[in-house]
């Protein structure tokens, strides 16, 4: 189909090639700024729970509740000692009290936590693998066994909602990147259709010498293959400062969860081909829709 | 002697209408030159679009070049239609292509090189006499050079059957009478001509043509403007 792309310069005045003076580049520019930017997003999306999901998956926050400062302190020491002796944990990291009171500062109020009100000892566990259930209520028995009041958190468990947001937010991203494609597709089918009509008495006369339906169709193909490549290209340029601006924005904005939703190198070209996917679309949308047309005529 | 179109009770109607043309019955043979007259509104268009396979007709069997032109598969339409040359009473002629790409339009239709459509396509030029209107657009054209360049398109790629409703209607006789020695040229060439015309005189013109005269809709006998005819027109019930 590529090779009909390359017609010999007399085929490709039967049809007038008028180049940006009609709606349509600016129709699939337009089409494909939209479906970059969702495919972008998507994209950005997937990445970010790819990476936070397995890092939150391998995480898990031991809290010991121990209102004894003394008591707190000692089981922290000897929790910590315990857990790095322990196959399957790469790292513990035992969070220095002055660093809790700072997190909570901002809910408690400075006069709050500055005073003797007991905060929880936390320690940061990183797991060598996720953690299933039954390894993490196996750990916690063991735990309890040097201090009674703690609470063992995996990271993917009260994460879980914000990543099933994340996971409904891709489909959602899919969804719109089909549709916009299917519209993609309508507008070329209904270019081609109307450029048909305009063009009917040059395919009738190209017919009536034995001109065949795929001699007209490839002519067609080629028209639209140059409007799809031109908007295509115009979107694509629109659609990436866009991707760019808005990637400088959120890695202004504090390390977090957004911290990971860039787009990745995959992604810039993933959405290279997207252009390139679409013209070829258009060219198959043009061929099946001139095809479909001449064979009502004789 | 193989026939190049045999015509078989054919009947053509549009749609729910009457029957525009009624129980066609006739044998065309190669290198045989043919007019085709009547009045207006007798069905001689109609019957050159079965000729060139422009519509199929409603009753009857074609058969052309030896096959049957009713069943014929679609795809194998263009290979027929490209041994057919057409002169259009409207001329037909592509409105944004030049008189030059124009007459070469069947030749790049039927895939002949860049390099070798040049050299007929220029004598085509000279001959209709249109050499220094090769880049004009048809709009520009008079009624009678856009004839001529219709004419020139339909003989330039030699055609074993050519097809001409009016050809002449437009040019002045001199024209007319160069025009018809170009088909005549063909003709010699073992091209089967059928000229559709009002034109008496043309009647005149050719040596061994013979007429089809069509009467509402139905084809009479030969009138006695009919001479030596080459091969007989075989004309049945």
């Amino acid at each position: 189909m590529l090779l009909d792309f390359a017609l010999p310069a007399h085929d490709r005045k039967l049809i007038p090639e008028g180049r940006l003076s009609g709606p349509m580049p600016w129709v699939i520019a337009i089409m494909l700024f939209l479906t970059l930017l969702v495919a972008a997003i998507g994209l950005s999306l997937v990445d970010a729970v790819q990476k936070g999901g397995a890092d939150l998956a391998q995480r898990a926050t031991l809290q010991i509740i121990e209102p004894d400062p003394v008591a707190r302190a000692t089981q922290k020491v000897e929790i910590s000692r315990m857990l790095r002796n322990v196959a399957g944990i790469s790292k513990v990291e035992p969070v220095p009290e002055g660093e809790v009171r700072n997190l909570l500062k901002p809910w408690l109020g400075n006069d709050v936590i500055d005073s003797d009100i007991p905060v929880p000892a936390l320690i940061d566990i990183r797991f060598k693998n996720a953690p299933d259930q039954a390894t993490l209520t196996s750990l916690k028995k063991r735990l309890k066994t040097i201090a009674p009041k703690i609470r063992l958190d995996s990271h993917s468990s009260w994460m879980a909602p914000f990543f099933q947001l994340m996971s409904s937010l891709i489909y959602l991203a899919v969804a719109i990147f089909i549709l916009l494609l299917i519209a993609t597709s309508a507008v070329v089918i209904l270019a081609v259709r109307s450029t048909l009509n305009t063009h009917r008495t040059t395919i009738e006369i190209m017919h009536m010498m034995g001109g065949t339906d795929l001699q007209a169709a490839r002519l067609f193909q080629r028209r639209v293959a140059l409007d799809a490549l031109l908007g295509g290209s115009a979107g694509f340029g629109a659609a990436a400062a866009v991707i760019l601006a808005l990637g400088g924005r959120i890695a202004a904005v504090e390390p977090g969860l957004l911290a990971g939703a860039t787009l990745p190198v995959y992604g810039w070209v993933a959405l290279a081909t997207i252009p390139l996917a679409v013209t070829g679309l258009a060219m198959l949308m043009a061929r099946w829709t001139v095809v479909s047309a001449l064979k009502k005529m004789l | 002697m193989q026939s190049v179109v045999e015509f078989d009770n054919v009947g053509l109607r549009y749609g729910t209408g009457a029957e525009t043309l009624t129980d066609l019955s006739f044998t065309l043979y190669p290198g045989s030159f043919y007019f085709l007259t009547g009045a207006s509104g007798a069905g001689k268009t109609s019957l050159l679009k079965l000729l060139y396979l422009a519509h199929r007709p409603s009753r009857g069997s074609i058969r052309m070049f030896g096959h049957d032109a009713i069943t014929l598969p679609r795809d194998r339409l263009p290979g027929f239609r490209r041994r057919i040359g057409v002169v259009f009473q409207d001329f037909r002629l592509v409105q944004h292509l030049s008189t030059f790409d124009n007459i070469a339009l069947p030749l790049r239709i039927a895939g002949i090189q860049e390099k070798d459509l040049i050299n007929p396509v220029t004598e085509m030029l000279d001959w209709i006499g249109l050499t220094e209107r090769a880049d004009a657009r048809p709009a520009t054209l008079s009624g009678g050079e856009q004839q001529r360049v219709a004419i020139a398109r339909a003989v330039i790629g030699r055609p074993e059957m050519l097809v001409a409703d009016e050809p002449t209607g437009n040019v002045d006789p001199e024209m007319a009478r160069r025009l018809l020695q170009l088909f005549e040229a063909l003709n010699r060439l073992g091209t089967t001509v059928i000229v559709a015309t009002h034109d008496i005189h043309l009647l005149q013109e050719i040596d061994g043509a013979q007429m089809m005269r069509l009467d509402k809709g139905r084809l009479s006998d030969p009138t006695g403007s009919l001479r030596h005819p080459p091969r007989p027109l075989v004309l049945r019930n």
